[in-house]
């Protein structure tokens, strides 16, 4: 059934395709096994040449110095985590109730108002950077978490109505009859009903948004100063300053990165469906 | 208009009698759209705000020349000069060059290993879950840190790259990586690459999973061979899917910014230099505000183009066709 197993018998083909899984495996993962494996090397294994990788050097003193001496870190973790949670609901909560009626209810023009919607997704963030940053001066609300969260609504909410969208549109339609037949309203089929098995995608669509505000960097950039920097822009200006301390820098950026990859690779499975339907369906 | 709309919204409104069967009574219509209404409305309101007013405003200030003095801004009207200007400009249209030669080779690239690690994964031997794991990673990282990485890793004097090549003796000596304009353009495109790939397989995955097995029974009836069941089968069923793939990536490519500033700062010798980084470049530190606005609205005509593109390869796949 194998699309890959051709005509040259079976056995070399499969080697084709092992030789094939090896080579993309490992350039997907060898970049990431160094940066592990050399945030867990001391200065002098690292500078080495080659570098010497034998586990008798690991340790764990890169984590220990970066912790301690950089209190930045833990402020842009901080808010980067306040930033992406609030972000990341505010964008659940009017995202949902969109998504679900350009699904299921009545809307004017919700075709354009769908396209629209994917059409901001394609928007280069330069395009609306530089009156943001006017008009985000003028307010005083330079290098506040505030607006980066809103800002950040400018990706986040296009992204989640959708991922949800995509969803909705696959509700089977007799839920909600028999929602209406129970005498349920609009608003409580959606509250009560619909809400409670979209739990999944919910999760997707939460995922999604809190990564790419976690990992946004170019209006963290521009926006921020010292008191909302996050972490991207602690990375950044670590990398600037330590650039000779290797080993720090590699052990400063596996902590910034953890928390979403883990919750990527708890959540990978959703992430790629939702997207795929939210993109293809249209 | 919204707001007259609004007015119908009564949704605690005592229910009237329950409905069975498709709604066709006129004033559930009326309530499906008044609470449709009352569900789009914040959320395109926020979207006006953060979206539509700074790109009308990003248009007209593109066509001023604004002067900042002692923390205020003195604009005058020019017109298109800042549009013409750029056109003289070399560092623009170097910038340009850049951005074309890095879009084109992303999405070539992007698209055909991604399309060929698919492939794979979807093979019996591919299947495992562990590898699904370890390919969502690189799309996760921040590029950002991706940056700090590769900048470590391409290092000239203690890079891993350099001492895997010399020990492995494809190289007789170290070299300096982002040393020299296109030798640095190539291989912030490859960072770029390698960190795109995994999710684009993914999704190309997904595609594959969705083509009807059937298919494939009756190609090998037919006797078609490994690569007539790929390129009659599985490429006509990817369609859509590909050339979607392929416009996004090209919209996603033009918004590098992270890398650059990262890895190279635009050096050497504005080698690295994409129009995302020259417009940041202009506005922010140039301070040459009506300029950069410029840049930015021709990225964002661009982008524009390729989204009106998308929108419309989008919609045969609306009536059925296997995405």
């Amino acid at each position: 059934m194998s699309l890959l197993r051709s005509s040259f018998g079976p056995r070399v083909a499969d080697a084709g395709v092992i030789v094939g899984l090896a080579v993309f495996v490992t350039w997907s993962i060898a970049p990431i096994a160094w940066l592990l494996l050399s945030s867990i090397l001391p200065q002098l294994s690292l500078i080495d040449q080659p570098p010497d990788i034998s586990f008798v050097h690991w340790t764990l003193d890169n984590y220990i110095t970066v912790m301690g001496s950089a209190a930045t870190l833990g402020r842009g973790m901080l808010n980067s985590f306040i930033v992406a949670a609030f972000t990341t609901a505010v964008a659940l909560a009017l995202g949902a109730p969109a998504a679900y009626a350009l699904a299921r209810l009545s809307v004017p023009r919700s075709g354009a108002v769908v396209l629209l919607i994917l059409a901001t997704q394609m928007l280069p963030a330069i395009a609306i950077a530089i009156p943001l940053f006017i008009v985000i001066s003028r307010l005083g609300l330079i290098d506040t978490r505030f607006a980066l969260i809103v800002v950040y609504l400018s990706f986040n909410l296009p992204i989640v109505i959708w991922i949800l969208r995509g969803f909705f549109l696959g509700v089977p339609a007799g839920l909600e009859r028999a929602a209406a037949v129970d005498g349920a309203g609009l608003i409580r089929t959606f509250w009560m009903i619909v809400l409670p098995i979209s739990i999944p995608p919910l999760c997707a669509a939460a995922v999604f948004a809190f990564i790419e505000s976690w990992n946004e960097f170019f209006f963290a950039l521009i926006l921020t100063r010292q008191n909302a920097q996050t972490v991207p822009l602690v990375i950044a200006a670590f990398a600037g300053q330590y650039q000779t301390v290797f080993g720090q820098m590699m052990a400063a950026a596996v902590i910034s990165v953890a928390p979403v990859i883990l919750l990527a690779i708890l959540f990978r499975n959703h992430i790629v469906r939702g997207f795929a339907d939210g993109m293809l369906k249209g | 208009m919204i707001t007259a709309k609004l007015a119908v919204v009564r949704p605690d409104a005592p229910s009237r009698a329950p409905l069975a069967g498709p709604p066709v009574s006129g004033t559930f219509e009326q309530r499906r759209r008044g609470v449709g209404i009352l569900f789009v409305t914040p959320a395109l309101l926020i979207l006006a705000a953060i979206l539509g007013y700074p790109i009308l405003r990003s248009l007209i200030l593109a066509m001023q020349h604004v002067r900042l003095a002692s923390g205020h801004m003195h604009v005058h009207w020019i017109g298109w000069d800042n549009y013409i200007d750029l056109i003289s400009d070399g560092s623009f249209a170097l910038a340009l060059r850049n951005t074309i030669l890095f879009s084109l080779g992303e999405v070539i690239l992007v698209t055909t290993i991604g399309l060929g690690a698919a492939l794979l994964l979807n093979h019996r031997f591919g299947r495992h879950g562990i590898l699904r794991i370890l390919l969502i990673i690189p799309w996760a990282i921040a590029p950002v840190a991706n940056a700090v990485l590769w900048k470590w890793i391409l290092n000239a004097n203690y890079g891993v790259l350099n001492a895997v090549l010399k020990s492995l003796g494809l190289i007789d000596h170290y070299v300096v990586w982002l040393g020299q304009p296109v030798r640095a353009l190539t291989l912030l495109l490859l960072v770029d690459v390698w960190k795109s790939v995994p999710f684009i397989a993914l999704l190309f995955l997904a595609g594959l999973q969705r083509i009807p097995k059937i298919l494939y029974r009756a190609a090998i009836l037919d006797g078609a061979s490994g690569w007539q069941r790929f390129r009659f089968v599985t490429l006509p069923s990817l369609r859509s899917t590909i050339t979607i793939v392929v416009v996004l990536q090209t919209i996603w490519s033009l918004r590098v910014f992270d890398l650059v500033f990262v890895l190279t700062r635009g050096g050497p010798a504005d080698g690295t230099v994409l129009l995302n980084f020259l417009a940041y470049r202009v506005t922010f530190n140039f301070l040459n505000i009506g300029s950069g606005a410029a840049i930015a609205n021709v990225i964002f005509a661009m982008s524009f183009v390729l989204a009106l593109l998308y929108i419309w390869l989008l919609q045969p796949s609306r009536k059925g066709t296997t995405a």
